[in-house]
């Protein structure tokens, strides 16, 4: 299959992309996709709710939230939604990668796999062949901040596999044997991944742009750091990092919120440990490791290269946010935007290119994604940071901003179209404070950004300063053509193991 | 190949849940566009798709990738809308437009605000009508897909590996050759060659147009009938012939470059989608690959701890398509000794069949992942438009929850032993090598 545009290259904000970072390797996506094909008979215990009929009004409301506070302190969020029979689910703590001890990178990543691989009841087989049996899925990732369990299952099985989440985070067994395959597939895929060129161009990239910041770490870790890895390490995490009292758990599907509520009394009974509250990162803009330097990584095989630039951003919740969006989406968001008009349109000169905000909660990044064939790597460059340049330096045209505004206007109601998505904005909105009207609201905010206010932003955020510039590919062809950018570092691809 | 295709086979009922998730409304107009639609306004957003009837499978070599680069060219401008302009009018209303190209089809869709639709339904029709290729635009998209090529293929293992397998599996069929076709026939489309694909194969005789989301579908279709209706029809396309020879053994590539880990991939030339066993094998698939327990997963990754990764993937097509196994290994792993351990999982499969536990757990897993993909406007849009160009009829997707009910034990273990025969495999093998494209090769000469 091949198409016009990589499918969403980057989204203005990646948190959700970010979290499930290489449960599926670039290698596996890029064969072929799994075509999903169909089922059995309806046999529905629980009730179904009906669609609300609420024809073309154009509004734009979440379901209710139901709230409510288990025994053990975690708190639960029950949103009712049809027609369809499922449910998603997702579990939310103040654990992400941010908070990896010293020299264990990686390790919230770690822990969050080997969850599902043995609990005081069952073992790994006998978790996957309850969850699995029934269709529904269970899994876990990390993003900087948060570490999140995400389940989906037909209604019908939700008590059952609720349980199942509880189990895996209240008395997971991490079993000796589980750990040390665990660490060798990981230390495996770190090899593998330096035969994919743009996932080892988006870690050197999140090295050069954080340096030693915690957001600077490897989500998965490094060679380095994951061969270290003990069950000790891991069985810590899970009893320090943990706990009911930094978690939020988020449903939405077709159920009634008494039963939500009564459900997760049940499931989660009994559940101790972790901190009391959520740990902070102070928020503050650190200076960029890198700012103004290139960091070339040499992959001698390649015929293109990735390129990355990069400047400051801003946090989650930041007042910047609409105006800055605003300004993205005319630069670099949409098929229209100035970067994909003269990279792609004008120029032939890539088959992609995107820019984005990267929020996290306590500090976030403006980054460019694109590539090109090994000759145009300084052109694509040029181009590139004149463009980002021209909206600093001159703004928005007052019909780009509208323009840019009806874009995301009409489509944000995409991301609330099924209840994964659902479930992961209403976590959001609590985990980062952004307000239970943020949906709501969400289009009249951004409708009322000025000229004005994107003029103010585009100074702060459009490479105000020299950006970071990162350059996988051909060393060897590539380096003589970024003469004059910055000073040069050229590392080998296997820096990044 | 199956006696019975699906349509052909005794009254498959539909499934209750998916009947009343599908009240579609159809139309042909005079001039031969099929009409579906379907509304659902759970939130004020549209999906609309387009799915043609071409694809690589319709290319001859010379041109192959036709089909690709001339998908990139519907969006360059047409009479109403000229260059630049059907993006910027799309989204500066509230739209997002893409498409893609398969061995098969060729399918655009766009996602829109409620309020959008006669405004899509405008820049769509214009492209079909009245679609104009420059030379100009012609030569700088031609390098943008090269560059799709170079990201897909030349630089991406899994994709030069596939593209190897295409050539061993097919010998004169036109899946031999990648979607995106050969470099050299990129480079050399002519803007002729790309004006006769527009005339043979974008008539509305050829197309099906499918509108899901917050709509009045009696007022849809009169939207439709006024912007489509006074495109002319074309001639019908001429048909493929698939002279495919039988297999008469194993075939086997080995590919040569820098790597971390050598890896294998493996096809076994499978039934179209038409037939009966295409449907078996879905549940096939589930069976070895679905999941951290499924047969595949489990031996190879967990237990065995040979393989970092393995996919099944299946994906149907109109003549015979390639059940494809791709296995991701670790640094210094022995790929024969691998493809051993996956030979013999396969011949544990055809010899003892499978239990009624995992035969009900794919069934169950094919189910919710049907409803997953029917829970989005755009979920559900595809899935009609690819029913009915893979299955002649959107209503077979309905009743396939039915059909997957009724597949036995005996029929995955027959259906299983006649596809996996060692003479219908062929093998393509990545061998790491360090000498390979030194720097100073010039492998893009």
């Amino acid at each position: 299959m091949a198409s016009r545009k990589i499918a969403s290259v980057k989204n203005t904000v990646r948190k959700a992309a970010k979290a499930v970072r290489k449960q599926a390797t670039a290698a596996r996506k890029k064969v072929a996709q799994v075509r999903k094909a169909a089922p059995a008979r309806a046999r529905g215990k629980l009730k179904v709710v009906p669609a609300p009929k609420s024809a073309a009004t154009g509004e734009l409301k979440l379901p209710a939230l139901h709230e409510s506070t288990t025994s053990t302190g975690l708190k639960v969020i029950a949103a009712e939604r049809g027609p369809l029979p499922l449910v998603s689910v997702r579990l939310v703590m103040r654990a992400g990668g941010a908070w990896d001890p010293q020299g264990k990178d990686g390790l919230a990543d770690f822990t969050a796999r080997l969850l599902r691989r043995g609990t005081k009841r069952l073992d790994a087989d006998g978790i996957s062949e309850a969850v699995e049996f029934v269709g529904a899925s269970l899994y876990a990732g990390v993003n900087e901040d948060v570490l999140s369990v995400y389940l989906t299952t037909p209604a019908e099985h939700f008590s059952a596999m609720l349980d199942m989440l509880g189990q895996v985070v209240r008395e997971p067994t991490f079993p000796e044997q589980e750990v040390v395959d665990a660490r060798e597939r990981a230390l495996a895929q770190f090899a593998n991944d330096l035969d994919d060129p743009s996932s080892i161009a988006d870690r050197a990239f999140t090295r050069a742009m954080w340096g030693e910041h915690p957001y600077g770490r490897d989500l998965g870790g490094i060679k380095r750091t994951v061969s270290t890895f003990t069950r000790e390490d891991v069985v810590r995490f899970h009893a320090e990092r943990m706990g009911p009292r930094v978690s939020l758990l988020t449903v939405v599907g077709a159920l009634a919120p008494e039963t939500v509520a009564a459900e997760a009394e049940r499931a989660f009974a009994g559940w101790t440990g972790g901190p009391d509250t959520p740990p902070e990162l102070p928020r503050k803009q650190e200076p960029l490791a890198r700012a103004g330097q290139v960091l070339l990584v040499d992959k001698p095989d390649q015929t293109q290269s990735q390129v990355r630039l990069g400047g400051p951003g801003f946090w989650l919740g930041h007042e910047d946010y609409f105006p800055a969006t605003a300004m993205n989406i005319a630069l670099g968001g949409g098929f229209t935007s100035r970067l994909m008009n003269e990279i792609r349109v004008n120029r032939g000169l890539t088959y992609g290119v995107s820019s984005y905000f990267d929020t996290m909660s306590a500090g976030g990044v403006f980054g460019l994604s694109t590539f090109t064939k090994t000759a145009s790597t300084r052109e694509i460059i040029d181009v590139a940071l004149k463009e980002i340049h021209g909206v600093r330096d001159g703004g928005l045209k007052p019909r780009e901003l509208k323009d840019a505004q009806s874009y995301l206007a009409g489509l944000y109601p995409l991301r609330t179209e099924t209840n994964e998505s659902v479930a992961s904005v209403i976590a959001d909105m609590r985990i980062h404070g952004l307000g239970d009207d943020w949906v709501e609201k969400f289009r009249d905010r951004l409708r009322a950004v000025t000229p004005k206010d994107v003029a103010r932003v585009s100074k702060k955020y459009a490479f105000a300063d020299r950006p970071v510039i990162v350059v996988l590919g051909k060393a060897s062809e590539v380096k003589p053509l970024l003469e004059g950018l910055g000073p040069i570092t050229v590392v080998p691809a296997s820096d990044y193991e | 190949m199956s006696k019975a295709s699906p349509r052909s086979s005794a009254v498959r009922a539909v499934d209750p849940t998916l009947a009343a998730l599908f009240d579609v409304h159809e139309a042909t107009l005079p001039n031969g566009l099929k009409v579906r639609l379907l509304a659902n306004h759970q939130a004020p957003v549209v999906s609309l798709y387009t799915f043609f009837q071409v694809g690589s499978r319709n290319e001859r070599p010379g041109i192959t990738g036709i089909s690709h680069l001339f998908e990139h060219m519907m969006f360059n401008g047409a009479k109403k809308y000229g260059p630049k302009m059907f993006d910027k009018t799309l989204e500066s209303n509230g739209g997002r437009s893409n498409a893609y190209t398969s061995n098969d089809m060729t399918v655009y869709y766009d996602d829109f605000s409620a309020d959008a639709l006669e405004t899509v339904l405008d820049l769509e029709s214009d492209r079909m009508r009245s679609l104009r290729i420059s030379q100009e635009t012609l030569t700088r998209e031609r390098e943008v897909v090269k560059e799709e090529r170079r990201v897909r293929v030349d630089n991406e293992i899994p994709g030069m590996m596939d593209e190897e397998l295409g050539t061993l599996v097919y010998k004169a069929h036109a899946y031999r050759w990648p979607v995106i076709g050969w470099m050299a026939d990129i480079e050399n489309i002519t803007r002729e060659d790309c004006q006769e694909y527009f005339r043979t194969y974008y008539a509305p005789n050829n197309a099906v147009l499918y509108i899901v989301g917050d709509i009045d579908p009696k007022k849809t279709l009169a939207l439709v009938r006024r912007y489509y209706g006074g495109i002319p029809r074309g001639p019908s396309p001429a048909p493929v012939l698939n002279a495919e020879p039988e297999q008469k053994g194993e075939r086997r590539a080995i590919v040569r470059h820098p790597a971390q880990s050598p890896s294998v991939m493996i096809g076994y030339r499978g039934p179209a989608a038409s037939s009966e066993d295409t449907l078996v094998l879905d549940v096939v698939q589930y069976i070895l690959t679905k999941g951290e327990g499924s047969r595949l997963v489990k031996s190879l990754v967990y237990d065995q701890k040979a393989a970092v990764s393995v996919m099944l993937d299946w994906s149907w097509r109109i003549d015979p398509g390639t059940i494809l196994f791709y296995l991701e290994l670790k640094p210094e792993s022995d790929p024969a000794q691998v493809e051993g351990l996956l030979y013999a999982e396969l011949e544990k499969l055809t010899r003892d069949g499978v239990t009624e536990k995992e035969l009900q757990k794919a069934k169950n897993n094919l189910r919710a992942d049907h409803l997953r993909e029917l829970s989005t406007n755009s979920g559900r849009g595809h899935a009609l438009g690819h029913y009915e160009a893979l299955l002649g009829d959107w209503r077979e997707g309905l009743s396939l929850p039915t059909f997957y009910a009724s597949v036995t034990a005996e029929q995955v273990k027959a259906v299983a032993a006649k596809y996996f025969a060692p003479e219908r495999r062929s093998v393509v093998t990545l061998h790491p090598d360090a000498g390979a494209n030194e720097p100073g090769d010039d492998v893009d000469a």
